[in-house]
């Protein structure tokens, strides 16, 4: 292994995936511990369940570990294992959907938070987010809180810039509806100065 | 006047669509430039600024549980040790894609296995029945039984639950090989494959539960009482 403190993050990733492409297991498990923490937060978006989060995270290393050969540098490796585990999720969500029929990992989400008793934005929030479809619920989280750009988002969902853009509005549009007075705060209905 | 108002619309629907990123600031210099000129004059996007800034706050700081990586990392360690060769970018487009080359052969061998020895089965049995039908007359009474063949040392019952695998693998413990059945009463004749006492390979077949019945047909020359089951 070459030495990565001094790197940046995105050069250390690269140089761990190269080491993983030639069969360091090291790399891989530095490469794991170091996404574990972004991808279960991510993914926690999916369903609240361990166990889910986990086996998710694992299939997604699993593919790291056999593709890492085929990884293309025009792309970031974040933004590579970020996709893998988001489409990883989407297929056990279709998965779950199979096997329960009308229920799936998101309804889970969905019963944790009681509305009535939800006072501060942050339970507005959850209560918002659970609501929405999964696509739009995680093209939020993807740029609110994993910080990613259009293009790094379309990158991620294989889609194109333009179906990020209205995930986005219709996810904001449902979200106002849950989010009347975000956390006691008013929100005066904006009019528009021409 | 009218062409003004439309292009001041498609502007603020473009610029609208970028709030998001204009908050999370991942837009490029030249987009976050034209969201601040837009939003000089516009009261709504700024509004739609600020709402979406308490969006951002509220998910950014959203607590999260804190998950131990450990435990995973080992059981994703575990499924890499069940792993017997690491394939080649070729091979890697997926995990299934890399499973199943070695699955499919697995299978292959299985099916080439469990063919040989069903065929190898009804042949017998057809070639003793036809030995059978040449040498004794075409009846039957509720005494008949079929001719016993020179080398059947053993007639035994297997629970029908058993697989074609584990039976072999009780007959090789026990050294022992089919010469003919199963009958319509399902059972088989069985030949010793080596100088072991038949007694011994009696008690071997009766230790498993998946032998029904097992009974010597021949008297050794050493006396060795056969119990049945």
């Amino acid at each position: 292994m070459t030495p990565l403190s001094k790197s940046s993050p995105k050069e250390r990733d690269s140089a761990l995936l190269a080491a993983v492409a030639a069969g360091d297991r090291h790399a891989l498990e530095e490469l794991y511990l170091g996404y574990h923490r972004r991808l279960a937060r991510f993914l926690s978006r999916f369903t609240k369940r361990y166990e889910n989060i986990e086996e998710i995270i694992n299939d997604t290393f699993m593919v790291v570990w056999q593709s890492a050969g085929d990884f293309r540098s025009a792309s970031q490796v974040s933004t590579w294992v970020i996709g893998i585990a988001y489409r990883t999720a989407l297929k056990s969500i279709r998965r779950q959907k199979n096997h329960a029929g009308a229920g799936s990992l998101d309804n889970h989400s969905e019963q944790t938070v009681d509305p009535t008793i939800a006072t501060e934005v942050h339970d507005w929030l959850q209560h918002g987010l659970s609501r929405l479809p999964v696509e739009q619920r995680l093209t939020l989280e993807l740029a609110y809180h994993m910080g990613h750009s259009v293009e790094e988002i379309a990158a991620i969902t294989d889609c194109p810039v333009g179906t990020v853009k209205a995930r986005m509005f219709h996810a904001r549009e449902k979200l106002r509806q849950y989010l009347p007075a975000l956390g006691g705060a008013a929100i005066e209905s904006p009019t528009r100065i021409e | 006047m009218t062409n003004n108002r439309v292009a001041g619309d498609s502007e603020h629907q473009e610029v609208g669509a970028l709030i998001p990123w204009y908050v999370n600031s991942r837009l490029s210099d030249h987009e976050r430039l034209r969201v601040d000129a837009h939003i000089v004059d516009c009261a709504a996007c700024r509004a739609d600024i600020a709402m979406e800034q308490r969006i951002f706050d509220g998910i950014k700081g959203a607590p999260t549980i804190e998950y131990m990586p450990a435990a995973s990392l080992k059981r994703l360690q575990a499924r890499f040790d069940g792993l017997q060769s690491r394939p080649t970018a070729a091979d890697a487009a997926s995990l299934a894609q890399v499973r199943s080359p070695w699955s499919k052969r697995g299978l292959m061998a299985a099916s080439i296995a469990v063919m040989a020895i069903t065929i190898s089965l009804v042949l017998a049995d057809r070639w003793v029945q036809f030995r059978a039908q040449q040498a004794a007359p075409n009846y039957r009474t509720a005494t008949h039984s079929p001719p016993r063949a020179p080398d059947e040392v053993i007639r035994a019952v297997f629970s029908p639950a058993i697989t074609l695998v584990e039976m072999q693998a009780i007959l090789e413990e026990a050294d022992l090989r089919i010469i003919s059945g199963p009958t319509e009463a399902g059972v088989y004749s069985l030949a010793a494959k080596s100088g072991r006492p038949v007694h011994a390979s009696l008690a071997l077949l009766r230790r498993h539960s998946a032998v029904r019945f097992a009974e010597q047909t021949q008297p050794e020359t050493e006396s060795e009482p056969g119990n049945s089951r």
